[in-house]
């Protein structure tokens, strides 16, 4: 390839020219022009964080039937806050805006960009706002008043505070649309689809600007928070990919001085991004906020071999001047060690393509991906574009004495530096040895502190106004974060015949004595009916039409029995009707309760307080009249009376028409994981400790909910993928070094410094969160390349000087400035992530930066500390090319393969434990077979290699 | 040559208009379509009563059922004829769900003031007055409001003849006090021969149509042109409401003292059957 790539240099050019232009315009083409190729995705951007789950996902599925039957949409939320006057918005001038704003937020619709005949945007009729709902209050004596809570802005201050009044004694709007301290006002502009809430904010917003007066107006829930993250990640792209390739284009001129030098890894760095991301646009995969990192990921990674190519080629270029034999020579040199380090780099990535979340994946892939094709750019392109170089250019390297003397100069402080690390390396290995293992076990109990929690609203800065919102409104009221409780009656326990059976031990008493003839008529119907109406609700509606039919037949004197059967008959169907029965509404009361006192739930609105309400205003607002009536007949009653409003509709998002299903709505504080996890907890806890009246099963929907189930799934699928990185890592670095012995050593500073980075997190107190929690599998295979060269260098250096005492001083010299070098570019070149107004992308930059430092000194401390102490171990002195750990060598690989293989598979399919263990035990046996097989083939001796990982710096 | 056909063309239009406006009786004013079509809705007979089941369907196809009677009596005072259009007294009785049977529900209609209403709740033993601050309430959760059951006051509306079909009448009624009701106008498609609204269709803000009823049976009963099925859809939530009558009867001398408080509470059987 390489040999191809120096003889047909500018093949290689067009080749590289073409597939970049091509996959950037088949990326950009249909963004554009969208009516020109119909045939290509185009570039579509997913924020929604519902995508973490496969649309397959259970929870998932749930969430959207519940969504249909409780006709609920996601919401913007738009709360007005006034600080200034005494009575908060509670005037009429406050008013008058608010009534504009919830006027104009009905206008907010607009044709579907997706389907023009549909309208998209908010939906008016079921927007919360003071205009838009009932108030349900008592008339004069004996009246009972329904009436919009305001109808038009108040014109005195008495309206203006009577209108709080009203909203404040009903349950569903206080804490909801007025705040508890009667300050603030919150409007629910439900929305067509979640899409259309950034949309909706930019018009908000627009409008708000326009306004005058003391309000202050906060936009958020979840919605919002993700559309608008969607946005502002383009400007992180925009911002944050830019910067980094400036960033590593400045460091590199620091390092090199030489700038027709540095634009070779530069422009492979540019079309590395370009053709993964363009690959990743023409397979139709999405822009989720995880592949949106993805340039800045592959950049800083496709730079650093080409660096390592090109520095050696010109310390070596002037000694020949023959170009193509010093590239071919220099290529031949550095093969092994990029290889390895590349097919790391790809194992880490790669490895998250086992976590069951598929915009991880995604990312996983494609930056394996990017990495790989950034090697196969670094193997054909560097060599290419430095034959290419015109002689003149050449020549000027070739006055390189000068600049060297500069490099000298800079690097001597380093060199100095290093120097000294590597005596006291080895002066006090055992001290060094020491203290890793404490850090080691302080970091273990940092990790078992481990809070594992996320927010999407957290993933904008502090001063953000979408969690500025967040802030102010959530200290005003019941909680801008939604989570809905579900109870049903299991199918289960509907059955027809069982209600049947229930049915027939009434039937005759309630019908009475007359109806003796009707009943038995009744009762042959129903066996006939039983076969074809599994459910009670459908067996109920047949038998009552049957008894209908029979009716109409029957003679005139026996017409008065069957009105008493058929009345029977519905008075039966009303006792299956659960949501109406009062016990099992003063048992959701009674959760309620129980919810609210945990601190964690703000409000919760059910049908419970609905009807609790109605009841206290039937009965002249009386207080104590605030209770569930004693009968379903009156619940019904209570129900039926709200229905008469402006708003039938609501009642639809608390129960199914057919009743058999509720739905809490909870409104949260806070929209941390943790917190709707332990709510979770609490409602399950209630639930076993207080049985139902009746068999009901609970089950939850909402955004707030979704977040926790996937992150979960992310956690321990993360922790699968690190595990499954872990295991490929090692067996790549057995295999490099021929000896487990020497992978366990390569493995020993990775494994320090991310058990000491995650120690660090646990003690700090920062929160496990979704990029936290990529970053583990993927750290691991950046950060083992260090290992890589420097035992490389450690052993060449051996071999070379006889004894590690004598080969410390040069491995400390020109290859540990190599890896001091590389580990400043990838640190510094994740750092124009901090640039991101979005914490997710910080985060990342810190992690990474940290990752890189950490295993970079790890690398250069405890490494030689390990190699002083067990030299005689690591080498031991039979004659060369004989290692007597050959058999535990292959055993362990073995192992290490079949765990890999077990590990990797557990993510991916669904098996218990057990069943792996089998397969585990048979890959081991066979594995072992073949490797003893290998062994004996070519027994005891390496193939010869070429030194691999020379010096990289020029 | 064009002018001559487009001559001939006008000329068997006007033939056409002519020979119709003879088969038919003079072509009415608008005062008379919009007081006709009224009493074709609301004032068949003297008094009447209907058994109406009715079906609520959401947007997901779920239904709901109502069953219930209607008695009608006309407040009309001796010596008036088949042209009044004024007071009337309404009474609803409830059967289904079972939760609502014995349910009643009482209107006092008053064209002069807001109309008196009463609900009876059996399961609470509790008869309350209602007072809505506008009749666009829903009746009962289905999607025809209080005031589609009772009938709109003509004189709350500006009426506007759009335009005259061979078969129906188009007119369009703009409320006078915008503010009070949910809808910019509306337009009503009025069956020229019986005066019944076989269409109408509510108009919001923003000038559009979020609301449409229609008559989708209509027979003759003892003479008067009756609905026997109507539907009302609600386009923004998707939903409707179907009102399908039966055991329609008219001038059955129901007496006025059954529209009364205390009939209520003991439902007047004879009547409801």
């Amino acid at each position: 390839m390489v040999r191809w790539s120096v003889d047909h240099p500018r093949w290689v050019m067009v080749l590289v020219g073409l597939a970049t232009l091509g996959l950037l315009l088949a990326g950009s083409l249909p963004s554009l022009f969208p009516k020109a190729v119909p045939w290509l995705p185009g570039i579509r951007v997913d924020t929604d964080p519902e995508n973490m789950l496969s649309e397959r996902e259970a929870v998932r599925v749930f969430h959207h039937d519940m969504k249909e039957a409780f006709a609920m949409h996601d919401m913007v939320v738009l709360g007005v806050v006034n600080d200034v006057h005494p009575e908060g918005v509670f005037n009429p001038a406050s008013l008058r805006r608010i009534y504009d704003l919830a006027v104009f937020s009905e206008t907010l619709v607009w044709p579907d960009a997706r389907d023009p005949s549909r309208q998209a945007g908010v939906i008016a009729v079921d927007l919360i706002a003071p205009n838009t709902v009932d108030s349900i209050e008592p008339g004069g004596p004996g009246e009972v008043r329904f009436s919009w809570l305001m109808a038009e802005p108040p014109a005195t201050d008495e309206e203006a505070l009577a209108i709080r009044a009203k909203a404040q004694r009903i349950p569903f709007l206080n804490g909801t649309l007025v705040s508890e301290d009667g300050k603030a006002l919150c409007l629910y502009l439900p929305l067509t689809s979640k899409d259309q809430s950034y949309k909706v904010y930019a018009k908000l917003r627009e409008r708000i600007a326009g306004l005058e007066g003391d309000e202050r107006y906060h936009i958020t829930g979840l919605p919002v928070a993700e559309d608008t993250f969607g946005v502002e990640m383009f400007v992180q792209m925009a911002i944050s990919a830019p910067l980094a390739m400036l960033i590593i284009f400045l460091l590199l001129w620091w390092f090199f001085r030489k700038p027709v030098l540095i634009t070779a890894p530069m422009i492979l760095a540019v079309v590395a991004v370009i053709l993964t991301m363009g690959l990743l646009i023409v397979t139709g995969q999405t822009i989720h906020i995880m592949s949106s990192m993805i340039p800045i990921f592959i950049m800083p990674m496709s730079v650093l071999d080409s660096v390592h190519i090109l520095s050696l080629f010109f310390d070596r270029y002037h000694a020949s001047h023959d170009r193509r034999r010093t590239v071919l020579e220099v290529m031949d040199t550095l093969f092994m060690a990029m290889l390895y380090t590349s097919l790391t780099t790809i194992a880490g990535f790669a490895s998250l393509a086992t976590t069951p979340i598929p915009p991880v994946q995604v990312f996983g892939l494609f930056c394996a991906l990017g990495v790989a094709m950034a090697w196969v750019l670094t193997m054909t392109f560097i060599p290419a574009f430095v034959v290419l170089l015109p002689e003149r250019l050449l020549e000027n390297f070739g006055a390189r004495a000068g600049s060297s003397a500069d490099q000298e100069a800079q690097d001597s402080r380093l060199s100095r530096l290093l120097v000294a690390t590597g005596r006291l390396t080895y002066r006090r290995a055992r001290l060094i040895l020491a203290l890793s293992v404490a850090v080691l076990a302080v970091a273990i109990y940092g990790i078992s502190r481990i809070q594992v929690n996320d927010n999407p609203v957290k993933w904008f800065t502090r001063s953000h106004p979408i969690r500025v919102a967040d802030r102010v409104l959530n200290e005003h009221f019941g909680g801008t974060y939604m989570a809905h409780l579900v109870l049903a009656t299991p199918a289960e326990a509907r059955t027809a015949r069982a209600a049947w059976e229930a049915f027939q031990t009434r039937l005759r008493a309630e019908a009475g004595p007359g109806a003796a003839k009707a009943v038995t008529a009744l009762e042959a119907a129903a066996a006939g009916l039983l076969e074809s109406t599994p459910s009670a609700e459908a067996f109920f509606a047949a038998l009552n039409e049957r008894a209908s039919e029979l009716a109409g037949a029957a003679a005139d004197d026996d017409l008065e029995a069957w009105d008493a059967v058929i009345e029977a008959i519905d008075r039966e169907a009303l006792r299956g009707e659960t949501f109406k029965q009062p016990a099992v509404l003063a048992y959701m009361e009674g959760l309620q309760k129980h919810l609210l006192q945990q601190g964690r739930v703000g409000k919760v609105n059910s049908l419970a307080d609905i009807v609790k309400t109605v009841h206290r205003e039937l009965f002249e607002g009386a207080e104590e009249r605030f209770a569930i009536p004693a009968t379903p007949e009156a619940v019904g009653q209570c129900l039926i009376t709200y229905q008469n409003s402006h708003r039938p509709q609501d009642l639809g998002h608390f129960v199914t028409p057919d009743y058999q299903t509720t739905s809490l709505w909870l409104q949260l504080r806070s929209g941390d994981n943790v917190d709707m996890a332990a709510v979770v907890e609490a409602v399950d806890a209630y639930i076993a400790a207080t049985p139902p009246p009746v068999r009901l099963r609970h089950d939850w929907f909402g955004l707030t909910y979704i977040n926790v189930v996937w992150q979960e799934k992310m956690v321990w699928g993360m922790l699968g993928s690190f595990l499954g990185s872990f295991l490929v890592v090692f067996l790549m670095m057995t295999i490099l070094f021929r000896s487990a012995l020497w992978g366990i050593l390569s493995m020993v500073p990775l494994t320090i410094t991310i058990a000491f980075l995650y120690g660090a997190l646990g003690l700090v107190g920062k929160d496990y969160d979704m990029p936290v929690a990529v970053l583990s599998a993927l750290a691991l295979g950046l950060a083992v390349d260090f290992a890589i060269h420097f035992l490389e260098h450690t052993r060449m250096m051996r071999e070379r000087h006889g004894t590690w005492s004598a080969a410390a001083g040069p491995v400390f010299g020109e290859p540990a400035r190599a890896i001091m070098r590389n580990v400043v570019v990838i640190a510094v070149g994740f750092l124009p992530l901090l640039a991101a107004p979005l914490v997710p992308y910080k985060t990342v930059g810190v992690f990474l930066a940290a990752i890189m430092a950490f295993s970079g000194i790890a690398t250069l401390l405890i490494l030689p500390a390990l190699v002083t102490v067990f030299e005689s171990r690591l080498f031991p002195s039979a004659a060369p090319g004989v290692r007597p750990g050959k058999c535990v060598t292959c055993l362990v690989s073995a192992v290490v393969v079949a765990l890999t293989v077990v590990v990797n598979m557990y993510q991916v399919a669904d098996l218990r434990w057990t069943t792996w263990m089998w397969v585990a035990a048979g890959i081991v046996l066979v594995m072992a077979g073949l490797c003893r097989f290998a062994s004996r083939r070519a027994p005891c001796s390496l193939p010869g290699r070429g030194v691999p990982g020379a010096p990289a710096a020029p | 040559m064009p002018t001559t056909r487009l001559l001939r063309n006008a000329m068997i239009v006007s033939l056409v208009a002519v020979l119709n406006g003879l088969a038919q009786e003079a072509v009415p004013t608008l005062d008379e379509i919009v007081t006709r079509t009224n009493l074709a809705a609301y004032y068949q007979g003297r008094d009447g009563r209907a058994q109406v089941q009715m079906t609520i369907t959401d947007a997901q196809g779920r239904t709901r059922e109502r069953q219930m009677t209607i008695l009608r009596r006309d407040d009309r005072p001796e010596g008036t004829d088949e042209t009044y259009c004024g007071g009337q007294r309404m009474y609803v009785y409830f059967t289904r769900p079972a939760d609502v049977n014995k349910m009643a529900f009482m209107v006092w209609k008053h064209l002069d003031r807001d109309d008196d209403r009463w609900l009876y709740l059996p399961g609470l033993d509790l008869v309350k007055r209602i007072a809505a601050s506008d009749k666009r309430t829903s009746f009962v959760g289905s999607d025809f409001f209080y005031e589609d059951v009772s009938g709109r006051r003509i004189d709350d509306d500006q009426h506007e003849l759009l335009g005259t079909t061979e078969t129906h009448f188009k007119l369009k009624h703009t409320p006078k006090d915008a503010a009070a009701v949910e809808f910019s106008y509306y337009t009503m498609e009025v069956d020229r021969k019986n005066y019944i609204p076989s269409r109408i269709e509510f108009f919001d803000r923003n000038g559009t149509l979020y609301r449409v009823y229609e008559a989708l049976e209509v027979t003759e009963v003892q003479g008067f042109p009756t609905v026997m099925k109507a539907r009302m859809s609600d386009l923004r939530s998707g939903g409707n409401t179907v009102n399908t009558y039966s055991d329609v009867a008219y001038d059955l001398d129901i007496p006025e003292s059954i529209f009364t408080e205390r009939y209520l509470r003991a439902a007047p059987r004879r009547y409801l059957r």
